[in-house]
């Protein structure tokens, strides 16, 4: 039976919505395949399996208890080889997926296709998937069997579509995991740094005051972002230089990138041209950083930026 | 109250006791039999040849056993911080590369036709070719393609190429140059190691080869602590470049004169098809211009916009810019001798450029051999000493180098009094083939010339064809760490006018003036050595730091 | 103690990607190519620990074309003391073939440890490592930021989401690191010479072809021209509904 696998992935017990995104991925196989979706969901608490069925899973699996609710590699890749004889895997490419996948991959000696953007049948499973940095692009068919593809979070756009849903309790196998976490500890330093960070909140002189720069810390924690800085302002001693978005282009690549109250005028646009996407803020219409970004809003910033730290929080709850 | 500014009257000295050491090496010492310093035409054909000499004399018995050579280059790869127009004259590929045809080389095409025009702001007027100009049989190439491969050759002849390891000072005992010693890395703003510090280490050599290109500054301590004369003073022009992909092909090189410089400033435009989609675009000016203002990287913007160049731009895209300075003195500014006890002084850096053909490349590659058999002479003697090393002296004497060079001596000497009077000098040269006007033409420092307040245009705005400097140091391949330390040396007493001055002279704007003072940027240096000639003082940084060209 | 650091050569990170004639590959030509800069963290670990423990040995393994043996070098010229390529013209996108060969290269070599870098800058895969170790059955950890290593045993640290995990494994073990587990050294002048006599042995890597099939490498669609989604704070919304569900960022 060509009957696709999707691992799904909870926190704390409860189910991420980008499982959402994994399950419509499989379901497009499933469908191509004219098999079913069987969603496997370890260390999850009772019921997380209700509601799955909305997005495509005709069965689902729910293996181990708490005891299993943290991430451990080893004993979730045994689970997942195990559950069954799956020629297509699905899991989305979280940091957990990024690490399960492979292993899972490796077990089945499946080939794995990573950090997909789209998936499709057409005659047989066709994926892309961005390679050097976004600067290309594969579409690639898949000819082995088994398979396991890890879909980008965010590339997929859930939809519903209505399976009868049943949920069967599987058997889990008490093991040693090779590598045992021992514990999870608070992060030492608070502060994103903003080279590495995937999202990056950026201030110019547009803030008048280093105090304002307050704004733009509560907008940085509400979206988990690091607080970057012009090199005015840097220059002025306003903030570190280590908040410092280069000068002289050195490339600084989130995912997205708010330039608040900065012209662009010199030495910023340089360095953020390699962002996914650029959110500009300025009161100037004319502003040049108008001209690099995706997104704009003219207005002022001490209005917009409240405005937007508080929408943000409410996307994040919901 | 603005005045008139002269460049040397606030540009600081070379800090000679800085660069020419009077000490034993160190303990971090690396042992080579020679050191080529930079890794540019001239110090990888040299590099070569004197392999291959080697490696010819040990078929045989009696040979003189294992040579280690060794090249230094101050980027962090081979090419990344070399940049010419360029047309290249094969004939000393060819002669290095005896056993090798023209279709071997790293080349883009052949030159297919060529034009010159004398623009004014709408036109441009087609003018006869100058024989000097001709470039029949030549071709059109990349010199960080040429350096590349030029690397690879050496690296399988057992050459031992050291990318990211800048040389910064001479290490010299009585009169003799024992070696170098390179940059350290990993210090912060203020001179303090970071984490990944690494120590200056010293290269010991029986000869060190300088080859390090425009404005080598151990070339020039060298000179300096040698005190070693020549005719004239060297004159530099500055030459700002981008690559571009053409929306449509040019089917030939171009070169233009006029417009949009102003009339006392001297040089030109060039415009060649790497492949017939790929051009490489310039202008080039010489440093002696009297304007406080002129800003060759805006008026190269400027020119993009012309009807002769736009129509090839529109459309196309900006891959890389650029750009460097080229000496254009000539055969009077040579130095007196190209030799010395255990040094050499190779190519760009001992001023063989031939403007009015606007070629260095073969000749940076010819004294490269030239100093590779001179070497070859003196190690097998066992004697690199100023006299036996000045074999290297006679052999370019007696070569095109010098024949080429000695026919056109006056040529750019004659621009130094404007546009029209030189041109008509420069005509009578060339059809007495060098001799009028007979004797040398007498030749100003840059840095002498006052500049005035004026020559300044705007940036156009709001053209896609447009770069701004940052923009464009951006497209320089420059990432160089923004804590770096300073390298630049800036004179006392700079006035509001000199900070002018240097702010349109740096093409890279690494000069900025904010509340009437000057503001240094020093991470956004490409290395062009324009400050060195009429500013700042330029030394050498960390290896890697500056631009990473990759088709200039 | 013995350490082996499998390598990969890509393409510089600031490279220009031009795609080849063929449209299923990327023109090679004029490209600089580097060691991985993840790799770079995984020889470094091994040559402290190396340092660490007095005495052993870092073998730098790599599968690839021949211009992969001057990425060895430049692990070698690190301090690495030799290096084995297994030669193949191009790798397959699918990297269980890669693990494979890489394993069999491993399985004998009795390493206490074995390194790469989490996922290599061109296919960003994020895979051979850690199948490597599920080939070889061997404890993994995968992205680590900080490794420590006594008597048989190591500790490793890595990001997660919320907070910082601590694993601890017995060896031999593979892990895979991330930026921030060490400062790379730069090879010094004299490494770099050394370098050329240290021994590399060229083997032919033998890959199957793996379970994906390049049907076309292409260039991603033009970023689209900005807009202005509206003026002041009532904008906001605006720009989140485009944030969520154009850019899908949010």
């Amino acid at each position: 039976m060509p009957d696709v696998l999707a691992i799904l992935e909870q926190r704390g017990g409860t189910l991420k919505k980008v499982s959402h995104e994994t399950l419509t991925a499989a379901r497009h196989l499933a469908d191509g395949l004219n098999g079913e979706v069987h969603a496997l969901l370890i260390g999850a608490a009772e019921g997380s399996g209700d509601g799955l069925g909305a997005f495509g899973a005709d069965k689902v699996l729910l293996a181990g208890d708490e005891g299993l609710r943290d991430y451990q590699a080893d004993r979730y890749a045994a689970i997942a080889a195990s559950a069954g004889d799956y020629p297509v895997v699905v899991i989305a490419a979280t940091a957990l997926g990024k690490d399960l996948a492979p292993r899972v991959a490796a077990r089945l000696s499946g080939a794995l296709a990573a950090d997909v953007t789209e998936v499709r049948y057409e005659g047989g499973i066709v994926v892309t998937r961005p390679v050097y940095a976004g600067k290309a692009v594969y579409t690639l068919k898949v000819t082995g069997s088994p398979c396991v593809l890890s879909v980008r979070p965010n590339a997929i756009t859930p939809e519903q579509s209505e399976k009868a849903g049943t949920t069967d309790t599987m058997k889990v196998e008490a093991a040693e995991p090779r590598a045992k976490t021992v514990e999870v500890k608070q992060p030492e330093k608070a502060a994103l740094d903003v080279a590495e960070a995937s999202v990056v909140v950026s201030g110019g002189r547009g803030l008048k005051e280093p105090e304002n720069f307050g704004l733009l810390e509560d907008l940085a924690g509400a979206l988990g972002a690091a607080v970057g800085a012009s090199r005015a302002v840097v220059d002025a001693g306003w903030r570190p230089h280590a908040e410092q978005v280069g000068q002289t282009g050195k490339v600084v690549s989130p995912n997205l990138y708010f330039a608040v109250g900065i012209s662009g005028a010199i030495q910023h646009l340089a360095g953020i041209r390699t962002a996914k996407t650029i959110v500009a803020i300025n009161k100037d219409p004319d502003a040049p950083i108008f001209k690099v970004a995706d997104y704009g809003i003219v207005g002022d910033l001490f209005e917009v930026v409240p405005k937007l730290t508080e929408e943000i929080r409410k996307v994040r709850e919901g | 109250m603005t005045g008139p500014v002269r460049p040397a009257a606030i540009q600081a000295a070379l800090p000679s006791e800085r660069v020419v050491l009077q000490e034993p090496p160190g303990e971090e010492r690396i042992d080579l039999d020679v050191v080529f310093v930079g890794a540019g035409p001239a110090g990888l054909a040299g590099a070569i040849e004197l392999a291959r000499l080697v490696r010819g004399d040990n078929e045989s018995s009696g040979g003189i056993g294992e040579v280690s050579i060794g090249v230094l280059e101050k980027a962090a790869a081979l090419g990344e911080h070399n940049l010419s127009g360029a047309v290249v004259n094969p004939r000393a590929l060819r002669d290095l590369f005896p056993e090798l045809a023209d279709g071997d080389f790293p080349f883009g095409q052949p030159v297919p036709k060529e034009s010159l025009y004398l623009l004014s702001q709408r036109r441009a007027h087609r003018l006869p070719m100058p024989p000097s100009m001709h470039n029949k049989g030549n071709y059109v190439a990349s010199i960080c393609e040429i350096v590349r491969w030029l690397g690879e050759k050496a690296q399988e002849l057992g050459v031992d190429v050291f990318p990211g390891f800048p040389a910064g000072a001479l290490l010299t005992d009585g009169d003799r140059v024992l070696g170098v010693r390179t940059v350290p890395s990993g210090l912060d703003r203020d001179g303090n190691p970071t984490s990944t510090h690494m120590p200056a280490a010293d290269i010991v050599a029986k000869v060190t080869a300088l080859s390090e290109g425009t404005r080598g500054m151990l070339t020039e301590a060298y000179r300096e602590w040698q005190r070693i004369p020549a005719a004239n003073p060297q004159v530099y022009a500055l030459g700002v470049k981008e690559l571009w992909e053409l929306n449509r092909p040019l089917d030939r090189v171009i070169h233009t004169m006029g417009w949009p410089l102003p009339r006392e400033a001297f040089g030109g435009s060039f415009m060649y098809p790497l492949e017939p989609n790929v051009a490489a675009l310039g202008l080039v000016v010489g440093l002696d211009y009297p304007y406080r203002d002129l800003d060759v990287h805006v008026l190269l913007q400027r020119m993009k916009l012309h009807p002769l160049f736009r129509p090839f731009l529109e459309g196309g895209e900006l891959i890389e810019w650029g750009a460097k300075t080229i000496p254009e003195g000539g055969y009077y500014a040579w130095p007196e001798r190209l030799s010395g006890d255990g040094v050499l002084l190779l190519g760009d850096a001992a001023g063989f450029v031939d403007v009015p053909s606007l070629k260095g490349i073969h000749y940076a590659v010819q004294s490269g051999i030239f100093a590779a058999r001179a070497i070859f002479q003196a190690l097998k003697a066992d004697d690199t000493s100023r006299a036996t090393l000045g074999e290297y002296d006679r052999l370019v004497h007696g070569s095109y180098i010098r024949d080429d060079l000695y026919r056109t001596r006056n040529m750019r000497l004659a621009f130094k009094d404007g546009f029209i009077r030189g041109g008509l000098k420069a005509g009578l040269m060339t059809l007495t083939g060098g001799r009028f006007p007979g004797r040398k033409i007498p030749m100003h420092r840059d840095a002498d010339v006052q500049r005035y307040a004026g020559g300044s245009v705007p940036l156009p705005a709001d053209d896609p064809l447009v770069v701004s400097k940052v923009d464009a140091v951006f497209k320089a391949g420059n990432a160089t760490r923004d804590d770096i330390p300073t390298h630049l040396i800036v004179g006392t007493d700079v006035s509001t006018d000199a900070a002018e001055f240097y702010a349109h002279l740096c093409p890279a704007g690494v000069y900025e003036v904010a509340d009437g003072r000057l503001v240094v940027n020093p991470p956004n240096c490409v290395d062009c050595k324009a400050t060195d000639v009429v500013g700042p003082r330029w030394t050498p940084r960390e290896g890697g730091a500056g631009p990473a060209y990759k088709r200039m | 103690m013995k350490l082996a650091v499998c390598v990969k050569r890509v393409p510089d990170s600031e490279a220009r990607i031009k795609i080849g004639a063929d449209g299923s590959a990327i023109d090679g030509s004029g490209v600089k190519f580097v060691l991985n800069p993840y790799d770079e963290y995984a020889v470094e670990e091994a040559l402290k620990l190396k340092e660490a423990a007095g005495t052993g040995e870092v073998v730098v393994i790599s599968a690839g074309p021949d211009a992969a043996q001057e990425t060895i070098r430049t692990a070698l010229a690190m301090g690495a003391d030799r290096g084995v390529l297994l030669r193949c013209e191009t790798l397959p996108l699918d990297p269980l073939p890669v693990a494979k060969a890489l394993a069999a290269e491993l399985r004998d070599g009795s390493f206490d440890l074995v390194l790469f870098g989490k996922m290599a800058i061109d296919d960003s895969s994020h895979a051979v490592g850690t199948m490597v170790a599920e080939l070889l059955e061997l404890p993994c950890v995968s992205a680590v930021a900080h490794l420590s290593v006594t008597d048989g045993s190591g500790t490793a640290e890595r990001e997660v989401e919320g907070g910082v995990e601590v694993v601890e494994f017995a060896l031999p073990a593979v892990v895979t690191a991330d930026k921030g587990l060490n400062e790379p050294r730069y090879p010094a002048l004299r490494g770099i010479m050394m370098a050329k006599k240290k021994p590399l042995e060229v083997k032919e890597a033998g890959l199957e072809a793996g379970g994906l099939e390049v049907v076309s490498l292409s260039h991603p669609p033009e970023r689209k021209a900005g807009r202005i989604v509206g003026e002041g704070a009532e904008a906001v919304p605006a720009l989140i509904e485009a944030l969520k569900n154009e850019a899908k960022v949010l």
